[in-house]
């Protein structure tokens, strides 16, 4: 594998859109090429080594044998590991929003948090946050029908609101709680949340979603029978009805 | 500037690939010049194209955009020289409009359909659109003030109404959609047929569409009425396309045109009964046309992918949301009309929106007159303008239409007669459906042509005519299309080899019709009575400012006027 | 002089049939608006000149070195915002426009806190809707949900809804079914035919619950929804269905409660439910006579509404990322332009925090709590009263304001195309120094 370590230099003020941080566009350029990449901080086009240190070993090679590890606090650092499709991406901080966008293929791990719209227009790959995830995880851009088309997310912390919207496929999976409406306008997919959340599957038409915690359910949702799925018992539901939706949800039974 | 041993197409004047040098000179066509000499040898030049009937500005246009971030973001192009930046692909930025049409050498734009009273936002953005030279239509067809004089027989009062509008408007001409529907969808129903009368009003389609093609040739407007017939889109529809075709025929055109032009005739040509058993009825509607002189039309091109369908014919936006589980925006206008919004996809392996593709490509080439025909997509209903190179490679190569069938689905040529036709069009006749035609039938006799005293308008593409084999080498003749090597507009090389290099303020045309005086105080005893009861403006707030039209070209026309030229 | 049917610079009534009386260049007195547009048309004390900080005070400047300080504050930032916008006519917006394109900032207006949330819910649904006239003419049964008129747009009631008489709806009030959905009683449910109060936050399933009535899916509702019985609900379904043309406001009490967009999302879809029973408008009530106007003028120049981007050159929209509140959430703006808006007062107050820490060009006929924290300060003319421009109503019909009285102090317009003369020269003098 070609690893290269890349850390900031300074704290970061204005946040930084590095679609460039990726092991596709890394792995047929030279070090020296990747240090002469661009980066934008808000109206400034800067070089990526003017802010980060880039270290590793050379190329090229293909994306599948590239390995970038992002050392430090990438908190505001946006769109990391855009439409990879190949490859690993580490991060031992946090990352900024978008990060793993558009992402077909490769890993994406990340020891901390990872801010708003991880892993957005996602299709295929997998993307790991020990930490929290912010709102729109897994989720699509305005306007558009299908978000999430492939790939699995796993958010072993929380995940905030509107998680998997205008899911099309995929799986997402959260340990702890999700905000509100997850799983909405979905049409396919299916959303695992360990805790619990507010009004889940709002208009979805398929897919399924398993609550595990509590979770207010809509009005447009039939209660169907009791299921046991993995040993535990869940209540069944049919819906979202408004929509004439033929998707699943399922919360923890007594919980809700 | 000379425009240096081009293969000139000027239909209009007679001119079919001759190699001949254009002069220009302080902005138009001159016999000879001085200045700054363009190589165009052995290439194909052509005048600038005119497109008479697109949406590119206005309510609807802006409703695509706010509603759609998503096509917004697509064809995103950052600031760049003389450039503001282009965003949309099917509802692009006013920017990119004036861009891309230039890029494809086209320098005459008017847009389809706009209301009186929202004619201030159409100009607001057509005074952003680079470039072009415009106008704009206006919407007569649900009009309270209109739907009266019709029902008293009041076709002096009616024509004065008409000029007041396209003043109040600085509109063009007139624009009928789907007349009576439009009203009857202030309460959520439709009209069925040309015969069936308009709730609370008492008129039938019919008479509206027959009373305002009377009113326009008593104001001697120097375009006819532009015509969306009832019944859009629904299949079986041809017949009120026939009908209603029928019912002009004893209109007397004012000038030398056609009484009546019809817009998108591929939506009007449907056979079957049914989405199942739907069918092509070009070959009826074409055989009509070639036997009657009254009418033209535009073809309203398919093409697959994606589009935004907008329109006044709000029940039919309103039907395609439901069939297709979209989004929808719908909007409808105190006294005067009503509009619908809705993002389409067009799928080739989907029987129906193949038979449509077919549709509009058999009525072009089964009409045996390119001056009744010009070629369209109505911009973005069946697929943006920036297609129209596609559109232009099929009618022009066979072994392109057998290709694109080979895609479709299998069921296709039971429905329609379109592999049978072996026709070809010539870059003389697509030089008619692009240039000479829209110019004659929209009435403008400075555009389309290069006669002595035409606007300076020109398009060069990097294509030799008499060595390119249109029929084997479509791509060749797509790309070329695609992006001019020249596009000159006014004298001024605006574009060269796909880079905007000038973008000067083009002209709004309109219309200043005089209608008498006696008819106009009779009028305005109605427009009164309407503002102080029902409008939610004031009638002094109500027209469109001077201000909002910066560079007017002004057409007088009306009782009265001075004869207008004839356009060739 | 009496000048007639001037327009009301206030809200988005944009009421276009007001009396001015101008004496001696003066506003003397104003007819048929309501006590918020007559005090608006009526004008009160306002800043006389320019002015700099220095040393933490405010010092007399003119207004062309405010230009060049406003000008060097946003050539100096990374991401500057460039925020207000809708209490100023089209023609000050579209110099907006180019010049944060020129400086690379992020352009946003007040909808950011106010109907954001509806254009984001017109991105999942469309906006079926109408003009003012066609309710005026046809509504006999009309909702307000979440919002305030008697209070918030008081003539709205007489000219276009609850009061209005048209065509269609010669007797007005008498045959019209007026109903309000709230968390309260409010003074526009006192003129309510049906009040229907909601427990706060409950709006989106509170809607979901309707549209399953009317879908005639009402047994899989449960008995209560929102703190509102099935029953009720039921006989809310029936009134709605019994329209023969239904209109539907809301404002901010739908958009900004918990669920926000998504309310609007599912009031969009309610609507077009109804529009296969019956005939069905939606509207929202848009505060600021001219929010409509930057929405409108911000779509044709860029394709989006509001919240865009313009740092990369190319415009690019992600409310949540790219609003107001969004940048100085997370601290990632640098400078701030306010214009015809006062942020200060309506911002979360840790919001306000972080944009007193970064230096404010404000650009105001009136001093507001924003003046306090503003490095620039310019006084405009006031627009639709000493200066002409356009603006569109709530339906989104533009019509033009007019100009009462002259004035020496330059429009929003001019202002701004000073401080583009400033950026453009600035930045050829940095060019030519071989600089950024």
């Amino acid at each position: 594998m070609r690893n290269i370590v890349i850390a900031p230099l300074a704290p970061i003020r204005i946040s930084v859109e590095a679609e460039i941080l990726s092991p596709d566009i890394f792995a047929p350029l030279s070090l020296e090429q990747i240090c002469g990449l661009d980066v934008w901080q808000g109206n400034r086009k800067r070089r990526i080594s003017d802010l980060f240190r880039v270290v590793g070993d050379e190329g090229p090679v293909k994306p599948e044998e590239t390995a970038l590890r992002l050392e430090g606090d990438f908190s505001r650092v946006k769109r990391i590991a855009e439409g990879m499709t190949a490859g690993t991406v580490d991060v031992t901080g946090s990352v900024g929003m978008h990060a793993g966008n558009n992402m077909k293929g490769g890993r994406l791990r990340i020891l901390g948090n990872a801010d708003d719209w991880l892993g957005r227009e996602m299709r295929g790959g997998s993307i790991i946050v020990e930490g929290n995830a912010g709102n729109y995880a897994g989720a699509g851009y305005r306007g558009e029908r299908c978000g999430m088309r492939g790939g699995e997310i796993e958010i072993r912390g929380n995940a905030g609101a509107y998680l998997g919207e205008h899911l099309c496929g995929g799986n997402i999976r959260v340990a702890g709680n999700a905000g509100d409406f997850p799983g909405a306008a979905n049409q396919g997919g299916t959303i695992f949340i360990g805790g619990s959340c507010h009004l889940p599957g709002a208009e979805m038409t398929k897919g399924a979603i398993i609550v595990n915690g509590k979770a207010k359910v809509l009005p447009g949702y039939q209660k169907l029978e009791i299921v046991t799925i993995g040993g535990e018992k869940y209540q069944k539901y049919a819906g979202d009805l408004v929509e004439n939706g033929k998707g699943e949800l399922f919360i923890q039974a007594g919980s809700s | 500037m000379i425009i240096r041993g081009g293969i000139v197409y000027d239909p209009a004047n007679g001119i079919f690939g001759e190699e001949m040098d254009i002069c220009i000179d302080g902005g138009r066509i001159v016999e000879d010049a001085k200045g700054e000499v363009i190589d165009a040898r052995g290439l194909l030049v052509m005048p600038g194209g005119v497109d008479a009937h697109t949406h590119i500005a206005g309510k609807k246009m802006n409703t695509g955009r706010i509603m759609r971030p998503d096509d917004s973001r697509l064809g995103t192009e950052p600031r760049s020289g003389v450039c503001r930046p282009s965003t949309g692909y099917t509802v692009p930025n006013c920017y990119a409009m004036g861009y891309r049409y230039a890029r494809m050498g086209y320098t005459t734009a008017f847009e389809a359909a706009t209301p009186i009273i929202e004619a201030r936002h159409t100009h607001e953005e057509l005074e952003e659109i680079p470039i072009l030279d415009k106008g704009a239509l206006t919407l007569f067809g649900n009009n309270w003030e209109v739907m009266e004089c019709v029902h008293d027989k009041d076709i002096a009062k009616l024509a004065a109404y008409v000029a007041w509008g396209l003043r109040a408007a600085r509109g063009y001409g007139i624009k009928i959609v789907n007349p009576g529907g439009g009203e009857a969808w202030g309460f959520g129903s439709n009209v069925k047929g040309l015969y069936d009368p308009v709730p609370n009003f008492d008129v039938t389609p019919a008479e509206i569409i027959h009373a305002l093609a009377e009113a326009n040739e008593m104001l001697r407007l120097p375009h006819s009425i532009h015509l969306h017939f009832n019944n859009l889109g629904k299949p079986g529809n041809y017949t009120t396309a026939l009908e209603t075709l029928e019912a002009l025929k004893d209109i007397k055109p004012s000038r030398m045109r056609q009484a009546v032009h019809v817009t998108h005739m591929q939506f009007s040509a449907y056979g079957g009964t049914s989405w199942r058993d739907f069918e092509s009825k070009a070959s009826v509607i074409a055989d009509y046309l070639n036997r009657h002189d009254h009418a033209t039309m535009d073809m309203g091109q398919l093409l697959f992918g994606a589009a935004t369908t907008m329109t006044a014919d709000a029940p039919l936006e309103y039907g395609n949301a439901r069939l297709t589980h979209n989004k929808w925006s719908n909007h409808d206008i105190e006294l005067e009309e009503s509009s619908g919004v809705v993002p389409m996809v067009y799928l080739r392996k989907m029987l129906v929106n193949a038979v449509q593709w077919a549709i509009g490509l058999e009525l072009a080439l089964l009409t045996e007159d390119p001056w009744k025909v010009l070629m369209t997509t109505d911009s973005p209903n069946g697929s943006p303008f920036v297609n129209y190179p596609e559109v232009i490679a099929l009618l022009m190569s066979k072994p392109k239409r057998d290709s694109e069938m080979a895609t479709l689905h299998a069921e296709l040529s039971k429905r329609t007669s379109l592999g049978g036709i072996e026709r070809e069009m010539d870059w003389s006749e697509i030089a008619i459906m692009t240039r000479a035609a829209p110019a004659r039938i929209l009435g403008l006799e400075d555009k389309g042509h290069l006669g002595l005293g035409a606007d300076g308008d020109v398009s060069i593409y990097n294509l030799s005519p008499e060595e390119v084999d249109a029929s084997k080498e479509h791509a060749t003749v797509k790309k070329a299309l695609a992006t001019a090597k020249y596009t000159i507009k006014s004298g001024i090389v605006v574009c060269k080899d796909g880079e905007i290099i000038a973008t000067p303020r083009g002209k709004t045309y309109w219309v200043d019709a005089a209608a008498l005086q006696a008819d106009m105080d009779r009028l305005m005893v109605d427009l009164r009575d309407k503002f102080e009861r029902y409008y939610s403006v004031q009638m002094s707030n109500y027209a469109v400012q001077d201000v909002y039209v910066t560079n007017p070209k002004v057409i007088k026309a009306g009782l009265g006027a001075e004869p207008l030229k004839e356009v060739a | 002089m009496m000048v007639e049917d001037a327009i009301c610079s206030f809200c988005g009534c944009l009421c276009d049939d007001i009396n001015v009386e101008v004496e001696e260049n003066n506003v003397k007195r104003v007819r048929h608006a309501c006590r918020l547009g007559s005090s608006k048309i009526m004008g009160h004390e306002r800043i006389r000149s320019p002015m700099v900080r220095k040393d933490g005070e405010l010092k007399e400047v003119s207004y062309q070195q405010a230009y060049e300080r406003a000008a060097e504050i946003l050539l100096a930032a990374s991401k500057p915002l460039l925020y207000g916008w809708a209490s100023t006519v089209c023609e000050a917006q579209k110099k907006g426009i180019l010049l944060a394109e020129e400086v690379g900032g992020v352009l946003d207006s007040t909808a950011t806190v106010c109907h954001g949330p509806s254009v984001i819910g017109i991105e999942e649904k469309g906006l079926p809707g109408a003009t003012l006239g066609q309710v005026k003419n046809r509504a006999d049964t009309i909702v307000f949900w979440g919002c305030n008129p008697a209070e918030a747009h008081p003539r709205h009631s007489l000219r276009y809804s609850s009061n209005a008489c048209g065509r269609f709806t010669p007797e007005g009030r008498s045959a019209k079914r007026i109903i309000v959905v709230d968390v309260r009683e409010t003074r526009t449910s006192k003129n309510a035919d049906k009040q229907v109060i909601i427990q706060p936050g409950t709006d989106y399933e509170v809607i979901s619950a309707l549209r399953m009535l009317v879908a005639g899916k009402g047994d899989v509702v449960p008995d209560e929804v929102g703190g509102v019985a099935k029953k009720e609900l039921a006989s809310l379904a029936q009134m709605l269905l019994a329209a023969k043309f239904g209109a539907v406001f809301f404002g901010l009490g739908i958009t900004h409660s918990r669920g926000r967009y998504k309310n609007i999302d599912n009031a969009l879809s309610l609507v077009a439910d109804l529009n296969s029973h019956t005939k069905f408008v939606i509207m929202p009530m848009r505060g600021h006579y001219n929010v409509g106007g930057i929405g409108q003028v911000l779509a044709w120049s860029s394709g989006y509404p509001m919240s865009v981007d313009f740092t990369r050159q190319a415009p690019y929209f992600n409310p949540g990322e790219t609003a107001a509140c969004d940048l100085l959430a997370k601290a990632d703006t640098d400078a701030a332009l306010i214009i015809a808006a006062d942020p200060a007062s309506n911002f979360p107050r840790k919001i306000v925090e972080e944009l007193a820490k970064m230096p404010i060009i404000q650009i105001d006929p009136y001093e507001n709590p924003t003046t306090l924290l503003a490095d620039v300060v310019i006084p405009s003319a006031i627009a639709g009263v000493e200066a002409e421009g356009t603006a569109y109503r709530m339906d989104g019909l533009a019509l033009r304001m007019r100009k009462l009285v002259n004035s020496s102090y330059p429009s929003d317009e001019e202002i701004l195309d000073g401080i583009l003369e400033c950026v453009r020269s600035l930045r050829s003098a940095m060019r030519m120094q071989g600089g950024a």
